[in-house]
């Protein structure tokens, strides 16, 4: 019979495991995996103390403890979700503007295939000097 | 760098080809003005035809929308010392012959932005639209979506910085920026032709029209007391 204790622990050490293998592989970037690791530490410490949960949510007055285990997950999910979109568009902004600096570096330096023809001059070229 | 005193001509253009030759080449002759294209991703000839006709063509690699590819012309008009920029559209609703009348007060410093207006052309649905938006924002304008205006240095400075990137159309947002930096918008009546070829990006189809009236909607909502700011001079 598998106890209570053991399942909370292998998902919480497993999660932790993934990702911190995730983030020893370089596969998140610098404040993301100080954020994902925060997440990490804190699914293995409720897997090893299940029993924590209980102590607060009786501190905090809350009468079925798993309940406010759910709600602060959810709020620091929302949290996280939100603060990707600011980042979203923070790089949408960052984006625009390079693929506008491009097109107008672009124009400046024609490549061979969008080589502009030169523009038929406006009155007869100056025959050289011959003397020069 | 060139400095010059005469406006620079900027067409955004997203597979055009049927009239941005033609749209060139009237201005070229008419006002004999340097042209630029915006190429916004076309996968036609649109590029070719507009350089062929003696425009100089900005590439965007990625598709930004119409606001996206204008903002890329101010941005270009700015790195090469001009005062003043005109915008037109590719389809050849904006009659060239009109663009004196649009720098009229510019010229005479009446204001720093000029739209071209013709309330006539509108359609029912677009006069709702309008009024809906006037209400919500309190411009005092006609015509919001037109996209024939003229910007003198200021304003072009105003909407080549970042705040104006993350918008999509020449329109309401572009306004409130202006009105936020209490710059002066009249509106001259010109001439608008029934559309050449293609439709109107804005009002196209039904959910087209209805993610924009939303998205432009929370602009305004957001803008709300959000609108004096004094002129920034640091152009």
């Amino acid at each position: 019979m598998i106890t209570y204790q053991f399942t909370s622990m292998i998902i919480g050490v497993s999660l932790a495991a993934a990702i911190l293998w995730l983030v020893r592989r370089d596969h998140l970037h610098g404040p993301y995996a100080i954020w994902w690791i925060g997440a990490a530490v804190t699914v293995a410490g409720l897997g090893f103390f299940p029993r924590l949960f209980d102590h607060i949510a009786g501190k905090l007055g809350v009468s079925y403890p798993p309940v406010l285990a759910i709600v602060l997950g959810f709020a620091l999910l929302l949290i996280k979700i939100l603060t990707m979109d600011l980042e979203r568009s923070r790089q949408e902004r960052m984006i625009r503007r390079l693929t506008q600096r491009l097109a107008i570096l672009e124009a400046q330096a024609p490549t061979a295939e969008s080589d502009p023809p030169l523009p038929p001059p406006l009155t007869d070229p100056q025959p050289l000097d011959p003397a020069e | 760098m060139i400095i010059a005193a005469r406006p620079l001509i900027l067409i955004p253009a997203h597979n055009e080809q049927a009239t941005i030759g033609h749209i060139v080449g009237q201005v070229r002759q008419l006002w004999n003005l340097p042209v630029v294209v915006i190429d916004d991703s076309s996968t036609d000839a649109t590029a070719r035809l507009a350089r062929a006709a003696g425009a100089t063509v900005l590439p965007l690699t990625l598709q930004l929308g119409a606001w996206g590819a204008i903002q890329t012309g101010l941005r270009y008009a700015l790195r090469h010392g001009y005062r003043a920029a005109v915008t037109l559209d590719a389809d050849g609703q904006h009659d060239p012959a009109d663009i004196g009348a649009l720098l009229q007060p510019l010229a005479t410093g009446q204001a720093e932005v000029v739209i071209g207006a013709f309330p006539e052309r509108a359609s029912r649905a677009r006069h709702i639209a309008w009024s809906y938006f006037r209400g919500l924002t309190g411009l005092h304008l006609e015509d919001i979506t037109s996209g024939f205006r003229a910007y003198n240095h200021t304003a072009m400075t105003v909407l080549a910085s970042r705040e104006a990137s993350l918008l999509d159309y020449q329109d309401v947002g572009v306004l409130l920026i202006l009105r936020r930096r209490g710059l002066r918008i009249v509106e001259a009546p010109v001439a608008m032709q029934p559309r050449a070829a293609g439709a109107s990006r804005v009002f196209r189809s039904w959910w087209v029209v209805g993610k924009y009236m939303l998205q432009t909607s929370l602009l305004c909502l957001a803008r709300i007391g959000y609108n004096a700011l004094p002129l920034t001079t640091d152009d």
